[in-house]
């Protein structure tokens, strides 16, 4: 399997990014199934930023790579309504993974069968207005939860169409997107809700996230180690800043029940970090730990191309495929967790789980590739970069 | 006359402070709750306020204080706290209030604070939240930010003579598969710490008891449901009762 696997990575590529963006998707599975034992060991336990952010800033980089080289060869409006279409996909996604979701909520509350409980926990829009519901989903106005990050994924996508010829000019792309990053830190921007209840992802602020990614992909990479050169120094600042942010988040969660009391101003000032509007600590943060990876990892490690990484190098290529089904196999890893999250139910859902988001990476590279052989006969991709051709965000 | 209710005074704070022995038996008190959610901080307003004779306890909350489909009102959690700790504490008089109606948020919470606190004038205000956010996604920080200037207007008003308890959720593995709910639990543990005030974790405690099979709502049949909402009302109460004086017993040992 390993093997097979190793054989469908597409060579050339920046392995890191391909690497890392698996590692998130797997972490925003982990993360999807609460009671899952795993979830204490990912991001957000440690850091400001959690695989969100890693995953909005990689899809980014992805975009930018694809879509840069398609604005060269072809233009704006065909490479924006290649964006546009692909903001579709993910829209037509979305509406069958809110259709599942719903589902399986029902499935959950008829099995549960305790009106009185459920009926406090509110869950359960459609029962009370479904055709209100169903509407107010199909215009992103409401999203349950965990069903957040592609809403997100899709207006920044639809964003990215229309600044597309900035990323030519990238000092104006970054003022473009930090003065909407501002807007909506400040000035409240924000897209509709139903019930005002807000965005849980604010798009207007996390674009901000997604086109730094996309300037970094189009930055020539010498010039961008000579800007954000390495320094041992601030590398070990950096370092302990990350360490000194994972002790005090967990000494303000947990030290009150061990007799630690914090700093009321400490604790308030941590309440604030919202992670709707992209607080500015977690831009910090996982800029931070971009620098960290880019410079400690080199883009030739050997790790990359072993057995180990494969998977996720693999599944980190085929980002859309298994982060829709990651959001699917959430539902159902829920549903094994809700019957039991003993031991053995745990490591059910997590091999079950990881593997299957291999599998997904596995048919949708394989019938992928095969398509884009038969679209492109002959050499293929020969007038492209060595590295970039086969890029998809 | 005076110096007998100074008198009067010191033999209840005494009688308050000689605890320690039953607390030993804590394990059985609360229903087998795990000590370390039951480690409380001091708890001047209670302190005071038992050893001048009377504890007003004012509860505000969502559905869990007004019925939670248990058998009648003498069988919430707020009565039957009230009840424990007033056979706890005789004959310190305990009066508790309860300001809570389904489907309130943090916010309608803070409004009945505003209002009625400083009419009730409580000793200790225990605030349950959380569950009414977190099912319909409210933001967390607005929620942390609504209870940090409640505490504050409450704290300006009434000092150090109202201690301030935050109860986070009921846990539900349901509630936990289908909402967010590890976001608010955080934020709430921020909320209490920046306003000195202390999280009794319902859920943690709720959590143990339906990992140990000791009381388990969802896995109870419809037959025996009742019977165990009942019983959980009772047992939270109970824990609540053992949180409520080691803070008061914490507040003895700085005096």
């Amino acid at each position: 399997m390993p093997g097979t696997v190793a054989s469908l990575v597409r060579p050339g590529r920046d392995l890191r990014v391909d690497f890392l963006r698996g590692l998130a998707l797997w972490f925003i599975f982990i993360d999807h199934t609460p009671g899952n034992l795993l979830g204490l060991l990912t991001l957000r336990n440690v850091a400001f930023c959690d695989a969100t952010e890693g995953f909005v800033l990689l899809a980014g980089y992805a975009s930018g790579v694809a879509y840069g080289r398609m604005l060269e060869r072809t233009g704006w409006l065909h490479a924006a309504a290649r964006v546009t279409g692909r903001a579709f996909t993910l829209y037509v996604a979305h509406i069958f993974l809110f259709v599942a979701f719903t589902a399986q909520v029902g499935y959950s509350a008829a099995l549960l069968d305790q009106a009185a409980y459920l009926d406090e926990l509110a869950l359960d829009p459609f029962g009370q207005e479904p055709y209100r519901a169903l509407l107010e989903a199909l215009l992103l106005r409401y999203q349950p939860a965990f069903l957040d990050i592609l809403p997100l994924y899709i207006v920044v996508l639809l964003l990215f169409a229309f600044a597309l010829p900035l990323l030519a000019r990238p000092r104006l792309l970054l003022a473009g997107s930090v003065t909407l990053y501002v807007a909506a830190r400040w000035a409240g921007l924000e897209p509709p809700s139903w019930r005002s209840t807000g965005w849980f992802f604010n798009p207007f602020a996390w674009q901000l996230l997604f086109a730094i990614g996309a300037v970094l992909a189009r930055a020539e990479p010498g010039g961008l180690a000579r800007r954000f050169r390495w320094s041992k120094w601030l590398a070990v600042l950096a370092a302990l800043g990350l360490a000194g942010v994972a002790m005090l988040l967990n000494a303000v969660w947990h030290g009150a029940a061990r007799g630690w009391e914090p700093p009321e101003w400490l604790a308030a000032w941590l309440a604030d970090v919202d992670k709707a509007g992209l607080h500015p600590a977690r831009l910090a943060s996982i800029l931070v730990l971009t620098w960290l990876i880019a410079h400690l990892l080199p883009a030739g490690a050997r790790f990359l191309q072993g057995r180990l990484a494969a998977p996720f190098v693999l599944m980190g290529q085929q980002s859309l495929a298994v982060f829709c089904a990651g959001i699917f196999l959430s539902f159902l890893g829920r549903l094994a967790l809700e019957a039991s999250a003993a031991p053995p139910a745990q490591l059910l859902v997590n091999l079950v789980g990881l593997a299957s988001l291999v599998l997904v990476g596995v048919v949708s590279a394989w019938y992928s590739g095969d398509s884009a052989r038969r679209r492109e006969p002959g050499p293929a991709s020969a007038d492209l970069p060595a590295g970039q051709g086969t890029s998809r965000p | 006359m005076r110096a007998m209710r100074r008198l009067a005074a010191l033999l209840l704070l005494a009688l308050a402070l000689a605890l320690p022995g039953r607390l030993a038996k804590a394990e059985a008190r609360a229903c087998g709750a795990p000590e370390e959610e039951l480690a409380a901080a001091p708890l001047p307003g209670a302190s005071a306020a038992i050893a001048r004779g009377t504890l007003r306890i004012m509860v505000v909350g969502s559905a869990s204080t007004a019925g939670g489909g248990t058998s009648g009102p003498e069988a919430v959690w707020p009565a039957r706290m009230q009840a424990v700790l007033a056979a706890r504490l005789a004959p310190v008089a305990v009066e508790a209030r309860v300001f809570g109606a389904r489907g309130t948020t943090a916010a309608d919470h803070a409004g009945l604070l505003a209002a009625e606190a400083p009419r009730f004038r409580p000793h200790l205000v225990i605030w349950q939240l959380g569950t009414v956010e977190a099912a319909r996604g409210l933001p967390p920080e607005e929620m942390s930010d609504t209870v940090q200037e409640a505490a504050a207007q409450l704290r300006a008003g009434r000092g150090d003579r109202t201690d301030l308890l935050l109860m986070d959720m009921q846990f539900s593995r349901f509630f936990r598969a289908n909402a967010n709910v590890e976001a608010y639990r955080d934020q709430l543990r921020f909320a209490a710490a920046a306003s000195g005030a202390q999280l009794f974790s319902r859920w943690a405690i709720m959590h143990h008891w339906a990992e140990t099979g000791r009381l388990d709502l969802e896995r109870a049949t419809r037959a025996e449901r009742q019977t165990v909402v009942n019983e959980l009302h009772d047992c939270l109460a109970r824990a609540l009762v053992a949180f409520i004086l080691e803070g008061i017993q914490r507040e003895g040992r700085i005096r």
